[in-house]
């Protein structure tokens, strides 16, 4: 996947199945000044959180083919990773607050990447 | 009798009246005779009969009197006796007058219709009401007429055999079909049985029949009922006021797996899981007690498997032929098509919003790719229109599946259709195959980026240049899965310069593919023209059209 320098020290991790939203948002963070890392699956992503403990935000989507969804990703993050940055998204019915992490928020797709991006700023500071 | 001496003798209250008769006579000079009682000499009355006649000399002057008394005590008792006779027989005969009317009277009155027959089985006498019931107008006409001519069918042997039992002095009873002299078809309740003469062997029949068609009419209507209940494809059932079960129709056993032997052991809670049994204690049965009514969806527990069946039940009370409550009854509809149909229906919704939600995400980064890498707004505008319409191509082949998969072929003579569509200067050649909905919308859109380079800068920007669109399945040897191969090939077009920048075109067509069919896509460029391969496990493309 494509590295990319990060220029305020933040790193992204972007996990979309869709590949062609996935690279649009990618291009758009990585525009924003964002580190950005792209994975296709849940299980995918988990790898990387592994490896790179540079990732701070971790924005996901929630129906992926793999073993886990993006739901069960998010409590994985929350549970291993406490201090990222969690965004949940999806097409289909939003999920019960009661169903996320503690600390995350819930976008319904398609959604503004520069509210997406504020938001994220937001939850970081 | 000169003298008056004699009145002592005589009873002292027929005395004036004798008196009176004999001093008439001894003035009239008449003869007297008269029946009067006297005393004698026992001291005990006695009717007696007295004659006296006057005796007259030649010159028929009276001379005398002349008379006796004759003791009749015993004639006048045989008269007394005689006359009391009579009126005993008198008031024996009105008895027994009194008692034929009263007799006549009931027969009159009798509904039923009774006849006697004699023992050939002819009749000989119908009662007054049996005359009205037959709609008998003269009874001469039938009188004689053997009576099991009357009956038709079954009847008639019944009544044959009737008559043979009758004569062996037992009796019959049957249910029969005969018309009524006015030819009216009526059902008939029969009683057959011998009437005995004093020697105690049967010397007549009699044959007594009640007109039943109005309640064979009714137990032919509830039978009609009772086979619509039988065969109803709702569950029908009928329970005690303690719930103890006591009907089912086939239905009723067919949708909750039950054996209907085993009917004497359940109540209407075994119908039901336990917090649904609950609920029918709690409030239905209630609700039925209270409003005579309750109707709602319920879940049903099959005794076999313990699947739960939705159902609209519907309760109401049983009573008896008093109006009293004796149970309830149930006609229950099995709704699992309707859930399921619902199920498919929110599902379908639920799957209309995703799959639109999802293609505006795509449209989205579709849209913010060409604006972004566009030299200016107008070209920009171009290409996203072109895009968009590649997009909605793709959309229509996927609806055409259900959004289960694309027809490939399908896919690339919609690309091709502005350009000619396939021919010679678009080649296609492969095997029918259907591509997976998720990889579609990127391929029609890889599809399109391709064409349109073609068409700009490529081989069909060019008289006498062609492309060769083919693509091929190899099944995979040692075990190895199948694999899907396209090859996109461009000839006899310009000499072909590698681009300097890669846009968005490219992106989709390599990036994008590979993530998408999680395999291999390359474009190359060899001055004699571009060239275009796809390389993917076919499972993750999609599969051959058997």
């Amino acid at each position: 996947m494509d590295q990319s320098i990060s220029l305020n020290g933040r790193s992204i991790l972007i996990v979309e199945d869709e590949a062609i939203v996935r690279f649009n948002l990618a291009d758009f963070f990585e525009q924003a000044g964002y580190h950005v890392t792209e994975a296709e699956s849940a299980d995918e992503a988990i790898v990387i959180l592994n490896r790179d403990s540079s990732i701070s935000v971790v924005l996901t989507d929630v129906h992926m083919p793999g073993s886990i969804d993006g739901l069960k990703l998010a409590h994985y993050v929350r549970d291993r990773f406490p201090p990222t940055v969690l965004v949940v998204t999806s097409g289909e019915s939003n999920p019960r607050q009661a169903d996320l992490p503690t600390d995350s928020v819930f976008v319904p797709k398609p959604f503004d990447p520069q509210l997406v991006l504020d938001q994220i700023k937001r939850m970081a500071a | 009798m000169e003298g008056w001496g004699w009145q002592s003798v005589h009873d002292p209250d027929v005395l004036p009246d004798v008196m009176e008769g004999w001093t008439g006579a001894i003035a009239s000079g008449a003869p007297f005779e008269m029946v009067f009682p006297l005393r004698g000499a026992d001291g005990v009355f006695r009717p007696f009969l007295t004659r006296v006649v006057p005796v007259r000399d030649l010159e028929g002057n009276l001379r005398r009197w002349v008379g006796n008394n004759i003791d009749i005590s015993e004639q006048v008792g045989i008269e007394i006796e005689l006359r009391q006779s009579q009126k005993k027989l008198e008031e024996a005969n009105r008895t027994l007058a009194e008692r034929e009317a009263f007799l006549s009277s009931v027969l009159g009155s009798s509904t039923d219709c009774i006849k006697v027959l004699d023992l050939d089985g002819r009749l000989t006498f119908m009662s007054e009401g049996g005359q009205k019931v037959m709609e008998v107008t003269d009874f001469g006409t039938i009188s004689g007429s053997p009576w099991p001519d009357f009956w038709q069918g079954q009847g008639n042997i019944e009544a044959r055999a009737a008559i043979e039992a009758a004569k062996s002095g037992s009796s019959h009873s049957f249910v029969g079909r005969a018309e009524t002299m006015a030819g009216n078809p009526r059902w008939w309740d029969v009683a057959v049985s011998p009437i005995r003469g004093s020697d105690g062997k049967p010397d007549g029949i009699l044959s007594v029949s009640r007109d039943i068609t109005a309640s064979r009419e009714n137990e032919e209507a509830r039978d009609q009922l009772a086979r619509i209940v039988e065969n109803s494809a709702d569950f029908i059932g009928m329970a005690r006021l303690d719930g103890t079960v006591f009907f089912l129709n086939d239905a009723a056993c067919r949708l909750v797996g039950f054996d209907r032997a085993a009917i004497a052991t359940v109540t209407i809670a075994d119908f039901f899981p336990p917090e649904e049994a609950e609920i029918v204690r709690d409030e239905v049965l209630p609700a039925v007690a209270r409003d005579n009514f309750w109707s709602g969806e319920r879940l049903f527990r099959h005794f076999g498997t313990d699947e739960l069946i939705p159902v609209i039940y519907t309760v109401f009370p049983v009573t008896d032929h008093d109006g009293k409550r004796i149970g309830y009854a149930t006609v229950t509809r099995d709704i699992r098509n309707r859930k399921r149909a619902e199920a498919q229906q929110q599902f379908l919704n639920d799957e209309l919003s995703h799959r639109l939600k999802n293609v505006l995400a795509v449209v989205q980064s579709v849209a913010s790719q060409t604006l972004r890498q566009a030299d200016d707004l107008s070209s920009a505008n171009i290409a996203l229109a072109a895009r968009l319409a590649a997009l909605g191509q793709a959309t229509d082949v996927l609806t055409a599946k259900a959004w289960t998969s694309a027809d490939l072929r399908e896919l690339v003579d919609r690309a091709f259709a502005p350009y000619g569509g396939v021919g010679e200067r678009i080649r296609v050649a492969g095997p029918s195959l259907m591509l997976l909905p998720q990889v579609t919308l990127a391929f029609a859109l890889a599809l399109h980026e391709l064409t349109t380079n073609a068409v700009k800068y490529g081989a069909l920007s060019a008289p006498g240049g062609h492309v060769d669109l083919t693509w091929s399945i190899t099944k995979g040897s040692n075990g190895e899965k199948p694999r899907f191969h396209l090859l996109w090939q461009e000839v006899g077009g310009p000499a072909v310069q590698a681009p300097i920048r890669r846009g968005f075109g490219s992106m989709m067509i390599e990036r994008s593919l590979r993530s998408y069919f999680r395999g291999e896509a390359q474009l190359e460029f060899p001055t004699s023209g571009l060239v275009f391969t796809l390389d993917a496990s076919l499972a993750d493309a999609g599969s051959m059209v058997e």
